[in-house]
């Protein structure tokens, strides 16, 4: 069955908490809605519970490749050809460790970068279900379910004091 | 008097975005201008080309001159970025909301221009070119990495690469408010930028904890740029008043102050050209001169050590480029300039509230410094050179050419062109925090005082 | 602007009652048992400084472990009150627990000053070596004691103006019990011109302690380490000292509000917030220990010229090795590794254990440093050998557990003259403290009076 996408407006996040509260109440899971907002509310603002992430892994794995990548480098440099330079050994430690750092902390930030867009779901331009007033301060709802339940959501949020709704056919894009 | 208004969304909006959905005349003449200044630049990089380095001032053996003080010089502005954004950020101070992306995009143009100077400075940039890409191995010499130089490479690249990462992952929720606003191919492109940003919870969450893990990781980055950058110096023991242990820290603070001043004097231009005198108040000028104060001290230390320490040995060459610094025309009067501008005259003003809070002051203040620090660069760089050698027939002197002040009055053009631009197709004032910073904002009644109070999440 | 927070609170939680801070009324068996094994540990201290003072004052090698225990007072303690001041002028509500803890420190001045005086009997005149003070007529000596009197004073006097309001208030002392017999807190009466004047002091003497304390390690390290070494020319060392010592006066802070909390019964007063502060501050000064020790090792070692090379060798790759790598270990790799993990940095054990790790690793360092320093009686323009590394002798150990000794226990006294909580910045915190309803959660907010 194809699942349908309802997206409820309001400007008010005690209004949003209510319908929320009235939505798990009702046995409707995190999975099914999602909450839209211009700016970042305190965690637990809409009763919702944080979500688990990877991010941390993603600066330790760059870290480790910049590191790998730069090591290889300074020492592959050095080694072919073993010029003495300024008195300094073949492997001169201290040169190597400075660049090192940088390949590790260049590798450790590219793939935190990477990583926040994987984790946030940031793939690509296509909104789905949105409205350009949530932007403008408006917090939008946005329950993706099947077709009764969407029904049963939207009665729910009317219940909780939202009256503005958009609709898509499937949870598909739909600008 | 100003104070913080309640300022509404929609004028929060209109005046934020203005300069990204209208082109005003205003837009039009600073670019016309700061164009006409990056001309200059241009100019006196082509003349270069043509003729070859022989139209600087360069020569035996001051062979550094007025463009590796701008590299340097630049480089330390660059700094202004992260002490602003990633500092600031980490110690919770939330007056700095509204200066973060300016000194951030401040750091990617100064850093920019900073690079361009090794490049123009070799002569041949495309020998500099075909040397360095693909990574040479072709004549079997691989670019030598116990080189500071190559350092040098490594640090501006890495800085370079994470401050424009910082920025755009910061830029993310305001590229989603821009795409909203904007219509036809603007919206696409707006929208291919903002990644489909929504402002779920998820990304809500996510964007803080990446924007404090980015602040911690690129804050270790911004001490090693200028450190590797001062060890160009400080590595070579055959200049004398450059083999210091202390120029590292030395010129990551005068780093950080040049790059504070920097901001002070974008923030006064942002104000008056766009009108934001509700974003940009007197209060964050006082604090960021309040910020000013302390760094100035600190940098005034180090100076000090720097300057002590090249007389302690009582070693004889040491001691005969002090003397010229000091005593000598012109150089004793650059020094006495430079000791004014980077600190006797900003830090005596700066303690005063009223010159704080005054905009003009402030800016002529911003300004001052950055002569001052411009001038400790130059006067690092080339009396040391121009004394290098134990023969005193050798020794040298540097008179810079057209082309060389073409190329560093170019640059300023080039980093204020850069703002200018960035300024019309991105919004300067991040909208999503100023919004966020409204929403939470409250007051505390106490007796018949009321205070201001900040989330504490 | 959506308009969907509530109001905030008016009401302020009560403020705290002089009486709350009751455990620390009573002197219990456990600090008389602390303050006996001190002072007999300090007494053997006393001890040793006499045994070394029969070697005579010139034979400067035995007095390396003398110099290294001073400057060790000097790193941690003397620095800690620096730790309120900065605090002060910069941080948030966390920062208010550890206020009068770190300024308590200022009376181990009195120690320092004392311990100090042998010292400059020890060090020669800067006639035949290298010093900061060129040719000045005015001897080294005169300006180290003045330099060392004056930052004690200033210390003194910030603790004491700091405390002003809740020696008024006979904060700690049992009802009915009265306060010090001389009125300390003068006619202090709490009017508005009167905080005024406190908060501008504090705000002066906070900033003139910072570069009175600056200064003072500045020149003790140039006169007591560099000059005493032919051809140390290290315009960094005096910075590395300043960092150093922030990061152990740091540390020394983490441990005493530790036991302040188990052992003072102040676990309600010193809580989670302060040792994450903490933590965090203990990590970035770690990182900046190893990035000034570094740029100092990196110069010295590109460089390449002999007399440097050999003074590599004196202070870090020769003999000194294993000590310079064990300080290495303590002071940098092992509290970054830990600190580095938020779980680890955010609890109240972890910031302790790593400030375990970094005091005992600057006392290493210190000795390393000045022990090094200390034997070396060559003269000339450069190094030319590397002196024997002095292992301690019983004299030294018994110098080193008094100079520690010592310092606990002035601390320990100085619990017992003064409230060991500023309850006045506390008291303050809370009032500045309110909350908000947004949607379903409660946010604390604070208040930042100009």
């Amino acid at each position: 069955m194809t699942n349908k996408q309802v997206l409820g407006l309001c400007r008010d996040a005690d209004t949003t908490a209510r319908a929320v509260e009235a939505l798990e109440k009702k046995g409707f899971s995190g999975n099914e809605y999602e909450i839209l907002t211009a700016i970042p509310y305190p965690e637990g603002t809409f009763g919702e519970k944080p979500g688990k992430h990877r991010l941390y892994i993603f600066p330790f794995i760059g870290a480790l490749c910049g590191f790998s990548a730069a090591l290889l480098l300074t020492i592959g440099t050095q080694l072919f050809p073993p010029l003495v330079t300024g008195g300094k050994p073949i492997l001169s430690i201290p040169p190597m460790i400075l660049i090192m750092f940088e390949g590790t902390m260049l590798g450790a930030i590219l793939f935190t970068v990477i990583g926040v867009i994987f984790e946030s779901r940031l793939y690509g331009p296509k909104l789905g279900l949105y409205d350009r007033r949530i932007t403008e301060g408006f917090i939008g709802l946005l329950i993706t379910d099947s077709p009764e339940r969407i029904t049963e959501a939207e009665q729910i949020m009317v219940g909780a004091g939202i009256a503005d709704f958009k609709h898509s056919l499937t949870s598909k894009d739909n600008k | 008097m100003e104070t913080e208004n309640n300022i509404t969304e929609k004028q929060l909006h209109k005046d934020l975005l203005a300069p990204v959905f209208g082109f005003s005349r205003r837009f039009w003449i600073a670019a016309g201008v700061l164009s006409l200044v990056l001309l200059a630049a241009g100019l006196g990089f082509t003349w270069m080309l043509i003729k070859g380095l022989g139209v600087t001032g360069l020569n035996r053996p001051v062979m550094w001159g007025f463009m590796i003080t701008n590299f340097v010089f630049w480089v330390g502005i660059s700094h202004a970025g992260v002490m602003i954004s990633s500092i600031l950020r980490l110690s919770r101070a939330e007056w700095r909301l509204p200066l973060t992306r300016a000194a951030e995009v401040l750091t990617l143009m100064a850093l920019f221009t900073a690079a361009l100077h090794p490049i123009i400075h070799s002569g041949r940039p495309w020998r500099t070119m075909y040397w360095a890409f693909p990574y040479d191995f072709s004549r079997e010499i691989w670019p030598n990495i116990r080189s500071p130089l190559i350092w040098d490479v490594s640090a501006i690249f890495t800085y370079l690469i994470s401050s424009t990462l910082f920025v755009y992952i910061a830029l993310i929720p305001d590229l989603a408010i821009v795409r909203d606003r904007a219509s036809g191919i603007f919206r696409s492109i707006y929208g291919a930028l903002a990644l489909g940003w929504r402002g779920t919870n998820r990304q809500w969450q996510l964007h803080g904890i990446v924007s404090v893990l980015l602040a911690a990781l690129i804050l270790p980055v911004f001490v090693s740029v200028h450190s590797i950058v001062s060890w160009d110096f400080a590595a070579v023991t055959s200049v004398e008043g450059w083999h210091s242990t202390i120029f590292a820290p030395y010129f990551v603070a005068g780093a950080i102050h040049s790059g504070v001043s920097a901001v002070v004097v974008v923030m006064a231009l942002m104000r008056w050209f766009y009108g934001w005198n509700n974003y940009l108040r007197p209060e964050h000028f006082d604090a960021i001169g309040k910020l000013l104060i302390a760094i100035a001290l600190g940098w005034f230390y180090f100076f000090s050590m720097e300057f002590i320490f090249g007389l302690y040995s009582l070693e004889g060459p040491e001691i005969a480029l002090r003397n010229m610094q000091i005593f000598q025309p012109p150089w004793s009067i650059f020094s006495i300039v430079f000791l004014l501008t980077a600190f006797f005259i900003p830090v005596s003003l700066l303690l005063f509230r009223r010159v704080r809070r005054n905009i003009l002051a402030m800016f002529f203040l911003g300004i001052t410094v950055n002569i001052g620090m411009w001038l400790e660069r130059f006067l690092i760089i080339v009396p040391g050179l121009a004394r290098k050698t134990p023969f005193t027939f050798d020794w040298g002197t540097y008179r810079p050419s057209i082309a060389e002040i073409g190329i560093v009055t170019g640059s300023f053009g080039l980093v204020f062109l850069g703002l200018l631009i960035f300024a019309k197709i991105f919004p300067l004032v991040p909208i999503s925090d100023q919004k966020e910073g409204q929403a939470f904002k409250g007051e505390i009644q106490i007796g018949r005082v009321k205070i201001k109070t900040t989330l504490r999440d | 602007m959506p308009d969907n927070t509530t109001p905030a609170k008016t009401e302020y939680r009560s403020a705290l009652a002089p009486t709350h801070i009751q455990p620390m009324n009573k002197a219990g068996k456990r600090f008389w048992l602390a303050v006996g094994l001190l002072a007999i540990v300090f007494s053997m201290g006393v001890a040793g400084f006499i045994w070394r003072w029969q070697s005579g004052w010139d034979d400067r090698p035995a007095w390396g472990y003398y110099a290294a225990t001073f400057s060790f007072l000097l790193s941690t303690a003397q620095t800690a009150p620096l730790i309120s001041a900065g605090l002060r002028l910069v941080a948030g509500p966390w920062r208010r627990p550890l206020a009068r803890p770190a300024e308590l420190f200022a009376f181990v001045g009195i120690l320092n000053i004392l311990w100090f005086i042998p010292l400059l009997k020890v060090v020669p005149d800067t006639q035949h070596r290298r010093s900061i003070w060129f040719d000045s007529p005015i001897s080294f000596q005169i300006w180290e004691t003045i330099a060392l009197a004056v930052l004690i004073s200033c210390g003194l006097c910030l603790l004491y103006m700091a405390s002003m309001p809740d020696i008024a208030a006979k904060v700690g002392k049992a009802p009915g019990k009265q306060g010090f017999p001389v009125p300390l807190g003068l006619s202090w009466r709490g009017n508005p011109h009167q905080w005024r004047i406190l908060k501008l002091g504090l705000v002066v003497l906070g900033a003139g302690y910072i570069i009175f304390l600056i200064f003072q390690q500045t020149i003790f390290a140039s006169d007591f380490g560099l000059s005493l070494v032919p051809g140390w020319k290290d315009a960094l060392f005096p910075a590395y000292h300043i960092v150093s010592s922030l990061q152990a006066g740091t540390a020394l802070l983490t441990v005493s509000l530790f036991l302040l909390r188990q052992w003072g019964g102040l676990k309600d007063y010193i809580g989670l917030d302060t040792f994450k502060g903490l933590g965090r501050l203990l990590l970035v000064l770690t990182l900046l220990w190893f990035y000034f020790w570094w740029s100092s090792f990196i110069v010295l070692w590109y460089g390449r010229r002999p007399e440097e090379q050999l003074l590599l060798q004196l202070f870090v790759s020769g003999p000194i090795r294993p000590l310079f790598t064990l300080v290495l270990i303590l002071n940098f790799v092992l509290p970054f590794l830990l600190l580095l993990w938020s779980p680890i940095r955010k609890s109240i054990a972890g910031p302790v254990i790593v400030s375990v790790f970094i005091l005992s690793g600057t006392l290493l360092d210190r000795i390393r440093l000045f022990t090094t320093a200390f034997s070396v009686t060559e003269s000339g323009e450069v190094i030319k050998t590397l002196p024997p590394t002095r292992v301690p002798d019983t004299a030294d150990i018994f110098i080193l557990m008094g100079g520690l000794a010592g310092m606990a226990l002035t601390y320990l006294v100085a619990t017992r003259l003064l409230p060991v909580l500023s309850y006045w910045e506390i008291t303050q915190g809370k009032i500045l403290e309110s909350e908000k309803q947004i949607g379903l959660r409660k946010v604390k907010m604070v208040a930042k009076p100009e």
